[in-house]
């Protein structure tokens, strides 16, 4: 603009004033920061209370800096050099190791206190007997047509869980003629122990998806013996399990959801072709850090913080003063909670997306069904929760406060974030995908199974993850439908009645407010409930970034 | 509005292009049309065009084409780029239904079938006429989950390695991928996951091959080869192609339609006579670069 070429120089080359775009730019980062920073000191506030770290001797310190931190920081120091992508495996190692932790924990809460093991077992035969026969009748497709073997299947599943003439016939006057297999199974005389039969289940299952992962990795006989193997993994920790002095049923747990799976990853990582071991001994570095340095301490004598977040916290009900209190049943009935969430939004929300990606045209009730899901995915919580209260309690009838009647609200809730962001899934698998597929001759239907439902996945179940990190912390929903603030047991059936992570804080800040409730137990529990948020949230990291499309 | 449209081309037609008397007689039942003067072709016809207009909501895409595409031959179709020659090959196999703001009228014969009668369902015409697109579109899948797909879909029985090994071997693609089948097809190279998208449409065994540009974004090497292919896959099946390469339609093809801005089909005959010897003087300009 401001060259003057006339006078022979040439011009334009010196400094331009950026000073607005400099002030600009850091006010971006203020406004960038000012959130994280926040949230930063408020979180460090809370564990502060909760953890105490000011009450661990120096010692102790002292010896976890040795066992752990240092060869932990020079090990991955030495690692991340070598080979970053090394490093990122043993971090994802230890990561899930920690995580898978806390799952067992979630599922050996669940073994032991709400599901009898019988009946799980009952179940899970009778599920897994109908899904195999439908399994290969589907591999019979090309003989028999569709509609038959859709029959069969609803009637294997109907015997199975029902029997002859099930709910039908109770319905009208005829008893029972033939026992569901279910049904069949929990009335045997002989009653097994209780860990094998949940080595069944749970390590059963457990082998049966070790299998079918290292089978897509290698080949099918590898698949098979790994299963062979994880079972027989399963089964030796609940036999030895009571010999380092831990259940049978939780030592089968721990193993069929932490060990083996974390064992299964570390040997995929360290020792196929694409794998380096030098990531394992990071991850062996930190564990080994880590338990070296607890036997230490215990050792020496030193003793660690006082955290109010304790096993005794962990595993107890509330209790008239706080250093007898716990979060378990609220542990429990929020795992409960998010189950029935997760069941009821995944379907009827991944459905409604599919629905209106790929089957609804453009007209006006499409797009009107569009705004108003984008405006109920705002709506307060507190609105949904007297809805629930409104369907469920009032008109349905049901009781108030239960696990059905709290997933279903809290379903609800999500179940617009769940149609968006699965909606935004199956937009992002390329169309030139799905004109192949039709290019093919493949129906709409066939489109969608084969070709958008498996590329979207990763994405709707990122989605749904979060979503559901969303309904674990909703208060105001459950105190809406009633739900008690403090329960002493957990909710044994979906009709129980059910209190969550943070209703039982909210009851511990306001209606308990006794200074040791209001400063230590409160912080415990925000502290419980974030870890399990965070790890939730992990694995929806891990899966997208695992799942990213390259290329 | 179909009879009328036809009326209408018809009254229109005859004074634009100038269609021979022996033209005439030869075309019995499209001999009026413009679009298909001078194309008679000794081969027993497959598909055959009349009087397909096309709209894109208000937009008209395709004008009055009437075409007779031979078998057993490759038919490109050239001209500058929205001159509807895609929009032509895509209602041969109804893709155009996809969209919904597509509209066709005409008549369109595969066999003597008109495929937009009522009763012909197009999942099962796509079924007799294979796709190539333009930009190779392999599945995320294995490479034999790729070539089987159609057969999957279709319900289709038979042996699949061997049906997998005979379509590769097509495609000129069974050498470089056979120890490697169970690998995802897009760890290919592009010519490699074109080569893969011909073989995955020959598996189920068409009857036509519509082929959409299907070299545009490959390099010359695998354009090469991709053009070799298209010559012997020509020998069993009916390959109609989309292309805005001149040379590429010399080279392959047996018989050229030159589609012109408008939608308008100018001229369609073998494919020496319109290099050498073209009847329009626009198709003259179009292929010697002078684009009138």
């Amino acid at each position: 603009m401001a060259t003057n070429t006339e006078s022979g120089e040439i011009e334009g080359f010196g400094q331009v004033s950026r000073t607005v775009g400099t002030i600009f730019r850091y006010l971006l980062v203020a406004a960038t920061m000012f959130g994280i920073v926040m949230l930063a000191v408020l979180l460090l506030y809370v564990a502060n209370d909760a953890i105490q770290p000011s009450t661990a001797d120096p010692g102790w310190y002292l010896t976890f800096f040795l066992a752990l931190v240092v060869p932990s920081v020079a090990v991955g120091w030495t690692v991340r050099r070598r080979d970053r992508g090394a490093f990122g495996f043993g971090a994802l190692l230890v990561g899930m190791l920690v995580v898978s932790l806390m799952f067992s924990g979630g599922v050996a809460l669940l073994v032991i206190d709400v599901v009898p093991p019988l009946a799980a077992l009952a179940y899970a035969i009778g599920i897994v007997v109908p899904v195999g026969f439908a399994v290969l009748l589907t591999q019979q497709a090309h003989r028999i047509s569709f509609t038959p073997r859709l029959a069969a299947t609803t009637a294997l599943f109907y015997l199975s869980l029902f029997g002859l003439p099930g709910p039908i016939g109770a319905a009208a006057g005829i008893p029972q003629i033939v026992p569901s297999l279910v049904g069949a199974i929990q009335s045997i005389p002989v009653i097994p122990v209780d860990w094998m039969m949940v080595t069944a289940v749970v390590g059963g299952g457990s082998a049966a998806a070790i299998g079918a992962y290292v089978a897509s990795v290698r080949d099918t006989r590898a698949g098979l013996y790994a299963t062979a193997a994880a079972f027989a993994a399963t089964v030796v920790a609940g036999a030895l399990g009571p010999a380092v002095g831990i259940d049978s049923v939780p030592a089968v747990v721990i193993a069929a959801i932490a060990f083996v799976p974390t064992g299964t990853y570390a040997w995929r990582g360290a020792f196929t072709e694409e794998g380096s071991p030098l990531g394992l001994v990071f991850a062996v570095t930190v564990v080994g850090g880590a338990l070296v340095g607890a036997f230490a301490v215990n050792v020496l004598g030193f003793a660690g913080p006082q955290s109010w977040v304790d096993w005794q916290f962990l595993t107890s009900a509330h209790s008239g003063t706080a250093e007898n209190a716990g979060l378990y049943p609220a542990i429990g009935g929020s795992i409960l909670l998010m189950a029935t969430v997760a069941a009821l939004s995944f379907p009827l929300g991944v459905g409604a997306a599919v629905y209106l990606e790929e089957y609804a045209s453009d007209n006006a009730l499409t797009r009107f069904v569009d705004v108003n899901i984008s405006n109920l995915a705002g709506v307060p919580s507190v609105v949904y929760g007297l809805l629930g209260l409104g369907i469920f309690v009032t008109y349905l009838g049901r009781s108030a406060g239960t696990v059905l009647v709290g997933g279903a609200t809290l379903a609800l809730l999500i179940l617009p974030i769940v149609i968006i962001s699965s909606r935004e899934a199956i937009r992002s698998v390329p169309s030139d995908m799905r004109q192949a597929s039709y290019g093919m001759g493949a129906t709409r239907w066939q489109t969608v199974k084969n070709v958008v439902l498996p590329e979207a996945f990763p994405g709707i179940l990122t989605g749904t993850i979060l979503a559901l990190g969303r309904a674990i912390g909703e208060t105001a929903p459950l105190i809406m439908i009633g739900a008690p603030n403090v329960v002493f047991n957990l909710p044994n059936a979906l009709g129980a009645k059910v209190s969550a992570m943070p209703l039982q804080v909210y009851a511990w800040s306001s209606l308990f407010a006794s200074e040791d409730f209001y400063t230590k137990a409160v912080p415990a529990g925000v502290v419980v409930l974030l870890a399990v948020l965070l790890a939730m949230n992990s694995v929806a990291i891990v899966l997208r970034n695992k799942f990213e499309r390259t290329g | 509005m179909s009879e009328q449209n036809r009326d209408e081309q018809r009254t229109g037609g005859d004074g634009s292009a100038d269609p021979t008397d022996e033209d005439m007689l030869v075309q019995t039942d499209v001999s009026d049309s413009v679009s298909s003067a001078g194309a008679s072709f000794d081969r027993d016809t497959v598909v055959s065009a009349e009087d397909i207009n096309v709209w894109y909501g208000e937009k008209q895409a395709l004008q009055n084409i009437s075409m007779d595409i031979p078998e057993q031959s490759v038919t490109a179709m050239v001209g500058p780029s929205g001159c509807g020659k895609s929009t032509f090959l895509r209602c041969i196999n109804r893709m155009n239904d996809l969209i919904d703001a597509a509209r066709v009228e005409g008549d369109l014969y595969l066999r003597g079938k008109n495929v937009y009668d009522d009763d012909v369902d197009p999942v099962a015409l796509r079924r007799r006429v294979g796709m190539v697109f333009q930009k190779p579109n392999p599945f995320p899948k294995s490479i034999r989950d790729n070539v089987t797909y159609g057969l999957k879909i279709q319900d289709k029985g038979g042996d699949y390695d061997e049906i997998v090994e005979e379509s590769l071997k097509r495609a000129a693609l069974w050498d470089e991928v056979k120890d490697q089948l169970d690998e995802s097809g897009l760890d290919l190279s592009g010519g490699q996951q074109q080569r893969l998208c011909i073989a995955r449409a020959i598996a189920p065994d068409p009857e036509v091959l519509l082929m959409d540009e299907p070299a545009s974004a490959l390099d010359p090497v695998a354009t090469s080869q991709i053009e070799d292919l298209i010559e012997e896959l020509a020998e069993d099946y009916t390959v109609v192609i989309v292309t805005h390469n001149m040379q590429q339609a010399a080279r392959i093809s047996d018989q050229t339609a030159v589609f012109l801005t408008g939608g308008e089909l100018v001229e369609f005959d073998e494919t020496q006579k319109i290099f050498e010897n073209p009847e329009s003087q626009r198709v003259e300009d179009y292929i010697t670069g002078k684009f009138g």
